[in-house]
């Protein structure tokens, strides 16, 4: 046994191996088998022993100036910058011929986030050595971090220039030079020659994750994604067993369009290496883009399994729960990770999101000014704030508008806006839908009725679509539809250019600032008539690109019409058209009358329970001192957030036992529960929508009290469309007196719920024929406003 | 830095294959199973377990010879293995070799005792084979020792069914949905027994329940529908069509009975696809059914084809020739060798059991006229153009493949309730259309066609009145 055969298992990667041989080697007079050791833990990863160990051989007597280098490293690896650093330094100041202590303070410099003393370092050893390959490199990627990408391209082209020149044989190191001068190249938008680059990195180092990531981006800005698919599909051929592939497969399917295979290809990534968090953490991603959240979830936990604490792991995570209506647990991870790392902008975005769906509106108010004041000319921090705006009882209509117009001011304009093309008045018009919520959603259950009754002889409908599934809903558009594209992989240029190609007359917004909205594409003005409708229409979006506001005579009264920067396209009837679902329980008679007792219910949205709702809910029973309240919402899931809510009411003086709070149930289950509601206390400022509808679908009314913003008047528009306008409270003293007046009177309850869901079946909220002529006329008019001339008939002669 | 190695053992490889081959996954287990087979160890399980899972994908594709290949490799390795042999039970019944399908199914309850499933298999088998009373035998042991298992109890009313005891079968069904009410198919499974048996107050009663329990699929609120409408509750049927309508938009059937009940703006012509549907479905009872309702069509269109001078001899089309009785009028009087035409496959074969037409296909009106140049001395239309709206395109495809002085006979329906003043068409609340006379005429001028006679005629008779419809001749000059 000697040292020499100890470290041949160190470079062969058997450090176990290595370490157990040495460790039963007799202690030598030079130092040089504890030298050995502390190189094989270092490489282990065991810092501190290695500092140990290299301590003991300087002790013994190495002199040698590498161990002495290698015990700055093991100090580095645990974690002592400072005395690395400073030993370095000395070495360099030293030995001022020998490159390698520089070198080494320059990499320290870099990982620690020195970046202006890490690159001065890599000059310094550039200087004593230009043709030293790592201090090329290092120089490179440290440009090209400082965003100058053409200046990064010299060093890096001058290091895989030099590594052909000294025969390298370090495939990891040359692959290294080769990725950043592509990633360089990137910077510069030349793509072609950055997907040249990241092929060459690939082909010597075959099983980096990163390389192919940065390859499928290439391609990609490149426009040559179905070659590489190609290209990728044939490498599997002969090397299935390489999981690099199949990623790099995956993400190249998504670029192609073809999420539901980049999946799959993902899958099987994974399937070959379950343990490695890479692939994970890339299904991960891509399950939450395509809104699979319970396979996100489990793949990014999978991924934070084998790579705890991993930064962009949790980020998507936690967005990925509060996608899945779990904001609590979210707000722990994105708090966890605030304390690790200090928090980008976006970070606090969700944090901010995550707030205020567990009802802290102001502290997500909070939030959200603070990432503005971070990356003040972002557009999602700006988005942020107006979407949690609404549900802050603080907010006024002058917050809100400023926040909405600062949203707007953010956003990338277009450079050729459409026009009108055929300005025929009367013709078939091609109507485009913007939307990621084409499906059981808000969005598909308040428009898919309209759309449906739309009348095709007159109206074309093409989709452009996110996350479109597959469930009935979906599948409703989709039949309805005359043509569909799928966007989900596509930038809003792109978008942008494929709505302009489709010669969309009307583009109809569905997604506003919501997740997976596309206002960004709004704005480059893709389509001459742009209208904004259902999703996320929490009021005016302050975009001069969108020409309308579908809307109501309760949504907008004429007295607030100034609050909007668009024109308002007022609808007859009521702004949406309920579809109920087909599978809605029946409803059951007043459970008062049996329960001896009066049940309130809201199953709205946690966020938009403020603590001032929960005051005036409060005051109600008192008034009302045996009856209860069910809140039924998908937040409740949390015990903590139960006990919190629960210690709001008590706080003012209703007990726990008066107020149940449920987690969330399938959809028909969901609905079932209003049979334990005699009426429903709508929330306020923001306003139930869809949940309105479903509580009078199930016999349940619900007092209201309107607000100024859009959001805000929901329920005054469902209600008064269906017929129970009396149910709109002026104001907030109104709201509990009718709360207690109604909730004395059951027999009116009684014989309002036999008869609401025929009712409601029978107005205009659900007369989908009706609501689809006046939908047809609203868009017409639209269109001939477009056309700038008051005449019709003037127009149609003109074309003709 | 994340250097990537595959570190998958072939067993959980395999297991992976499975589970996304289930799950419909085939872009995932595809290139797992290529990884497998380089991973494999060569030994015969190995090979033959590859092979079962290389025959279920290429089934799943579609490619059932090739699956079947797969599969008797893989069987001639491990010989003795049950699920191998259940396997190709079940892809044999798929490629309809009943009697492969009974050997295997067999076998593999011969090697396994103890597996339901198998036993289960070789009832669905030989229900296939028309063995129902051993099917009952296999199906009913397969429930009593997994009696929580659905499938089982649905496979088992099926054998009951068609041993001819309905009765059985329903209680069958019942339990199942006792122990299963949340399952769609099972109620499905029920009310088409029950519309079988022509019980529609029954096939209401379990519509209805089902629709209680939240368990009604589109399936299940069309045949609530067509039991509605059956006993004369239009109204009460055109909602639950709607329903169904919203669970299955894309099912061309439902939609056109949702247009008819005038929820949506109708299309121009009813789709191919919902007449394929409706009379694949009605072939075996459609003659009776017209006989039932006092049918007179054909025979007005010998009456009026007698009543003019003979056309120029020469072949003679019948579009939506249907079970052929168009056909069966004019076998005598003919002029020409007789092609008929129809969407439907059950319709043509009930046609070509009568042995009176030269030729038959399976197409659609349309396209045929488009592809097919041959020019026809008598085109006769018999129930076809109440299924389109405008007439103009049909009738100008007709005049195109007409020879001189040919001519066509067709009828419409009317209805003075429906059509209004100025309107051409309307389509009814019986989903087909009805014409403004005027309409006819219009459309017939448009395609250069000729008007030698149109006559108002009842066409049948529905709830004891009479339909109207005009039978009508047109020459091409």
């Amino acid at each position: 046994m000697s040292v020499e055969a100890a470290l041949g298992h160190l470079h062969s990667g058997d450090t176990a191996t290595a370490l157990r041989m040495l460790d039963a080697m007799s202690p030598c007079a030079d130092g040089t088998i504890e030298a050995a050791r502390g190189t094989v833990l270092l490489v282990a990863g065991r810092g501190e022993d290695a500092v140990q160990a290299f301590r003991a051989a300087l002790a013994a007597g190495d002199n040698r100036p590498a161990t002495l280098l290698n015990l700055a490293l093991a100090q580095q690896s645990a974690g002592d910058m400072l005395a690395a650093s400073t030993l370095m330094r000395r070495m360099a100041a030293a030995m001022p011929s020998w490159d390698e202590p520089r070198l080494r303070l320059a990499e320290a410099l870099r990982a620690s986030g020195d970046k202006a003393g890490a690159e001065r370092a890599y000059q310094q050893v550039l200087e004593l050595s230009p043709a030293r390959i790592e201090a090329l490199i290092g120089v490179g990627i440290l440009l090209m971090q400082r965003g100058d990408g053409a200046a990064a391209q010299l060093p890096l082209l001058r290091a895989c220039s030099e590594m052909v020149q000294q025969a390298t044989s370090q495939p990891q190191l040359r692959a290294e030079a080769w990725d950043a001068l592509g990633l360089a190249l990137m910077q510069t938008s030349d793509f072609a020659a950055a997907e040249g680059a990241f092929m060459r990195a690939r082909q010597m180092a075959p099983a980096r994750l990163e390389f192919a990531l940065h390859a499928a981006d290439a391609a990609r800005a490149n426009g040559n994604v179905a070659a590489s698919l190609a290209a990728a599909e044939m490498a599997l051929d002969d090397d299935p067993l390489n999981p690099v592939l199949h990623v790099l497969r995956g993400m190249l399917l998504e670029h192609a369009g073809c999420r539901s295979d980049a999946v799959d290809a993902l899958e099987a990534a994974v399937a070959l290496t379950p343990d490695a968090p890479g692939p994970n953490a890339v299904l991960g991603g891509m399950l939450a883009r395509s809104m699979r959240l319970r396979e996100a979830e489990r793949a990014l936990r999978a991924a934070l399994a084998n790579d705890p604490g991993n930064p962009r792991c949790c980020n998507d995570l936690a967005a990925v729960l509060m996608r899945m209506h779990r904001p609590a647990e979210a707000c722990e991870l994105l708090t966890d990770l605030i304390s690790r790392i200090p928090a980008p902008a976006p970070v606090l975005c969700n944090l901010a999101n995550a707030t205020a769906s567990r009802g802290l509106q102001a502290e997500a108010v909070a939030l959200a000014r603070e990432a503005i004041a971070m990356a003040p000319h972002d557009m999602l921090p700006w988005r942020t704030l107006s979407g949690v705006l609404p549900y802050a009882s603080e907010t006024t209509i002058t917050d809100l508008v400023d926040a909405l117009r600062g949203c707007a001011a953010q956003l990338q304009r277009g450079t050729t806006p459409a026009s009108v093309i055929d300005p025929r008045p009367h013709r078939r018009l091609r109507v485009g839908l913007l939307s990621g919520s084409l499906r059981c959603h808000p969005v598909g259950w308040l428009t898919i009725a309209a759309f449906e009754a739309l009348d095709p002889a007159t109206f074309e409908l093409i989709a452009f679509a996110l996350n479109a599934g597959t469930d009935p809903i979906t599948r409703r558009f989709r039949s309805r539809m005359d043509g569909w594209h799928d966007i989900d992989a596509l930038n809003d240029t792109i978008i942008a250019e494929r709505i302009a190609a489709e010669k969309i007359d009307i583009l109809i917004d569905l997604g506003g600032y919501g997740d997976n909205g596309r206002m960004t594409v709004c704005a480059r003005r893709p389509a001459p008539v742009q209208i904004k409708w259902v999703g996320a229409q929490y009021h005016s979006s302050f975009i001069p690109e969108i020409d309308w506001m579908l809307t109501d005579r309760w949504q907008t009264p004429p007295a607030l019409a100034h609050l909007y920067s668009e024109r308002l396209l007022v609808l007859p009837d009521g702004y949406i058209c309920y579809s109920p679902p087909p599978d809605a329980p029946d409803f059951a008679p007043l459970p008062a009358l049996t329960n001896g007792y009066v049940t309130f219910g809201c199953f709205n949205n946690l966020a938009k329970i403020t603590p001032v709702v929960i005051e005036t809910w409060c005051r109600i029973l008192r008034s009302v001192p045996i009856a209860r309240m069910l809140l039924k919402t998908q937040q409740f899931s949390h015990p903590e957030t139960r006990e919190r809510v629960h210690a709001a009411f008590a706080s003012h003086g209703v007990t726990q036992d008066r107020i149940m709070l449920q987690g969330p149930s399938q959809h028909r289950a969901f609905l079932g529960e209003y049979n334990k509601v005699d009426l429903v206390l709508d929330p306020f400022p923001y306003s139930g929508g869809l949940t309105t509808c479903e509580a009078l679908w199930m016999g349940v009314p619900t007092i209201t009290l309107p607000g100024e913003f859009f959001a805000a008047r929901h329920s005054v528009s469902h209600l008064s469309n269906a017929g129970l306008a009396d149910w709109v409270a002026a104001d907030l003293e109104s709201y509990v007196a009718q709360a207690i007046a109604r909730a004395s009177d059951l027999p009116r309850l009684a014989a309002l719920r036999a008869g609401l869901r025929a009712h409601v079946a029978a107005s205009p909220l659900c007369d989908a024929p009706r609501f689809g002529r006046n939908l047809g006329a609203a868009l017409r008019q639209a269109w001939i406003a477009a056309l700038q001339v008051s005449d019709p008939a003037t127009i149609e002669e003109r074309a003709a | 830095m994340t250097t990537l190695l595959a570190t998958a053992n072939p067993d959980t490889l395999a297991s992976r294959v499975q589970e996304m081959i289930d799950a419909g996954r085939i872009g995932a287990a595809r290139p797992l199973l290529a990884a497998l087979r380089r991973m494999g160890s060569g030994s015969d399980h190995s090979k033959a377990r590859i092979g079962g899972l290389s025959a279920r994908l290429l089934a799943r594709e579609g490619r059932l010879p090739e699956a079947g290949a797969a599969l008797d490799d893989a069987i001639a390795l491990l010989p003795e293995d049950g699920n191998l042999r259940k396997q190709r039970a079940e892809l044999r019944l798929q490629c309809d070799d009943k009697i492969g399908a009974v050997s295997d199914a067999a076998d593999a309850v011969i090697f396994d005792r103890t597996d339901v499933g198998a036993k289960a298999l070789l009832g669905i088998v030989l229900i296939e084979l028309g063995e129902y009373a051993d099917a009952i035998a296999c199906l009913t042991e397969a429930v009593s020792l997994q009696p929580q298992r659905s499938i089982f109890r649905q496979a088992l009313a099926q054998a009951q069914e068609c041993a001819g005891d309905r009765d059985a079968a329903t209680g069958t069904l019942r339990a199942a949905i006792a122990l299963a009410p949340s399952m769609a198919p099972l109620r499905t499974a029920l009310m088409l027994l029950l519309v079988r048996s022509r019980d529609f107050p029954a096939v209401i009663e379990a519509g209805e329940a089902a629709r209680h329990d939240g368990a009604a699929d589109a399936c299940g609120f069309g045949l609530l529908g067509h039991a509605l409408s059956s006993l004369g509750r239009g109204s009460e049927a055109a909602l639950s069509y709607r329903e169904a309508l919203k669970l299955a938009p894309e099912d061309p059937y439902v939609r056109h009975l949702v247009s008819a009940s005038g929820a949506l703006p109708a299309a121009e012509r009813a789709p191919t696809d919902y007449l394929r549907t409706v009379f694949d479905g009605y072939a075996e009872r459609f003659e009776l059914h017209l006989v039932s309702l006092g049918y007179r069509v054909p025979g007005l269109f010998r009456a009026e084809y007698l009543a003019h001078p003979p056309v120029p001899p020469g072949p003679v089309l019948d579009l939506g020739c249907g079970t052929g009785l168009v056909g069966l009028v004019f076998a005598d009087i003919a002029p020409g060798p007789i092609t008929g035409i129809d969407v439907s496959t059950s319709m043509l074969e009930q046609s070509a059991a009568k042995e009176l037409y030269s030729h038959l296909h399976e197409a659609e009106l349309e396209s045929f006229l488009d592809s097919n140049t041959q020019l026809w001395s008598l085109i006769l239309a018999g129930d076809v153009f109440c299924y389109f709206g405008l007439l103009g395109d049909v009738l100008t495809r007709v005049a195109l493949r007409l020879v001189p002085g040919g001519r066509c006979i067709f009828n419409v329906e009317l209805s003075a309730d429906t059509v209004q003043p100025g309107e051409p068409c309307q389509l009814g609340a019986n989903a087909r259309y009805h014409h403004a006379p005027w309409h006819v005429e219009q459309a017939a001028a448009q395609a250069g066609l000729t008007v030698r006679s149109i006559r108002r005629e009842g066409l049948r008779t529905e709830g004891g009145e009479s339909v109207p419809g005009l039978i009508v001749m047109l020459e091409r000059g």
